[in-house]
């Protein structure tokens, strides 16, 4: 049977055998519906309710039986089972086992107690979930006022003879800007038109001739953001090779760059560009 | 102001505005001349009387205000009368998510799976694309994951005041534990 004729969503099976006890199957014309699990905790309370057991008292051996049973007709039906009901099922195996072990007095508490916690609050989900439900029936049916605005982006029904040749070019520029809204044009990265060697070279040269260089008024003379960035890293740079000092007499005001301790030649101005590329 | 032109103010309000509306936002309108708990009171009143009668517009709470909609009898007819088919219904892993998110938000996407015991990342799209829940930052923990919250939108659909006032679920599954005893 082609594999591609499985949906997923409530799972749609054709007619095989399965144990009816196990399974509601519902005849759907030549295929038949398996109760749609939203996972394996569902799956489970299912079993449960079926059982008409406690579930502060499941009784594993049984249930984890049919459990396997269940993810084994899905199988067997070329199903695709999920992880998560697959891991269940493995837990559930280990606590089968754990229930067939004699108690030891080491022991702490009920094996059951963590998956028993799951299901609670699993099941709170579903209560609220039905509450949801059917307020939702009835909620569904009311109107605001000035509601129509609110339906442009629903699906309209339209009858093929008024689709003509305008509403098809409509509908194509309208998917066009979609498209354009949602790929804006990537980010150009441009090549760095500043080197911050030549910048740390530029600095201190001035330090130098100069012993100060009021960093600030120098930045803002500059009008070109990039270069601006570029002579900040350079003066870093500078700072932390200890060929430059920063010195700032109160917050925001003027940083003034002097001399550092350190002399630089070209050699070790080039060591640096080494570092920099490293990093 | 009357008590009638008050009733009559508070209509035309009401019919003109996109979303609820608050009485403190009408008493600002009137530049404080009525205050805000004479408002409320008439809108009380109104809410009440168009109830009783058999009409086409009701004033229903939600979302912190008071709006105009429709009683859902005339469902039918507004669908035909706009040409909408039908509306979609939320599938029951939706409604799931967006309980766990209304009762424990804000809440990770991970915490959702692990309640479920299923992955919910598809069906918390739908929801953001229906504008039912929204991200509200990211928890600080390891991964950084989303957190979720509930929207103006998912109240103003359920008809809630505030997410709080859904029913605690605790209160809804009945004590198994003392049939058993």
């Amino acid at each position: 049977m082609p594999r591609n004729r499985y949906v997923t969503g409530p799972v749609i099976l054709p007619v095989v055998e399965v144990n009816p006890d196990l399974v509601e199957l519902v005849p759907l014309g030549p295929s038949v519906e398996l109760p749609f699990f939203c996972g394996p905790l569902d799956l489970l309370l299912h079993l449960i309710r079926k059982n008409e057991v406690s579930i502060y008292d499941i009784p594993i051996l049984s249930i984890c039986d049919q459990y396997h049973a269940l993810i084994r007709a899905m199988q067997d039906l070329d199903l695709e089972v999920a992880g998560e009901f697959l891991w269940m099922a493995a837990w559930l195996l280990q606590l089968k086992s754990k229930m067939l072990l004699p108690r030891t007095e080491t022991e702490e508490g009920d094996p059951r107690e963590e998956l028993i916690e799951r299901l609670l609050a699993y099941r709170r989900v579903r209560e609220l979930a039905s509450i949801l439900h059917d307020k939702d029936l009835v909620r569904r049916c009311i109107w605001p006022a000035g509601v129509i605005a609110d339906f442009g982006d629903e699906e309209l029904d339209l009858d093929w003879e008024e689709v003509d040749l305008q509403l098809l070019a409509e509908t194509y520029l309208q998917v066009m800007q979609r498209f354009a809204a949602a790929h804006p044009p990537p980010i150009e990265v441009l090549p760095l038109r500043y080197n911050v060697q030549d910048k740390m070279r530029e600095i201190y040269q001035r330090i130098a001739e100069d012993d100060i260089l009021p960093l600030t008024r120098h930045l803002n003379r500059r009008p070109d953001p990039e270069e601006v960035v570029v002579l900040i890293v350079a003066a870093l740079e500078l700072v932390r090779l200890g060929a430059a000092r920063a010195e700032q007499s109160v917050p925001f005001s003027e940083i003034y760059l002097r001399r550092g301790t350190r002399q630089l030649d070209e050699g070790s101005l080039n060591r640096t560009e080494r570092e920099g590329a490293d990093d | 102001m009357i008590d009638d032109s008050l009733q009559a103010l508070i209509e035309a309000v009401l019919l003109t505005a996109r979303g609820p509306v608050t009485a403190d936002a009408i008493s600002l309108a009137t530049d404080r001349e009525i205050g805000e708990g004479a408002i409320e009171e008439a809108i009380s009143g109104l809410a009440a009387s168009w109830e009783e009668a058999e009409r086409g517009v009701r004033l229903e709470r939600s979302a912190g205000g008071w709006r105009c909609v429709t009683p859902p009898q005339f469902d039918h007819y507004l669908r035909t009368f706009h040409g909408i088919a039908s509306r979609q219904k939320l599938s029951q892993a939706a409604l799931e998510v967006l309980a766990i998110v209304a009762h424990r938000q804000p809440v990770t996407l991970p915490e959702i799976n692990f309640i479920r015991g299923t992955n919910s990342s598809a069906v918390a799209r739908t929801l953001l694309d229906r504008r039912l829940i929204r991200l509200a930052g990211r928890k600080k923990v390891v991964g950084k994951p989303f957190l979720y919250r509930t929207t103006k939108e998912f109240l103003l659909h359920f008809g809630l005041e505030r997410a709080e006032d859904l029913p605690d679920p605790e209160d809804l599954v009945e004590p198994e534990v003392a049939a058993d005893a």
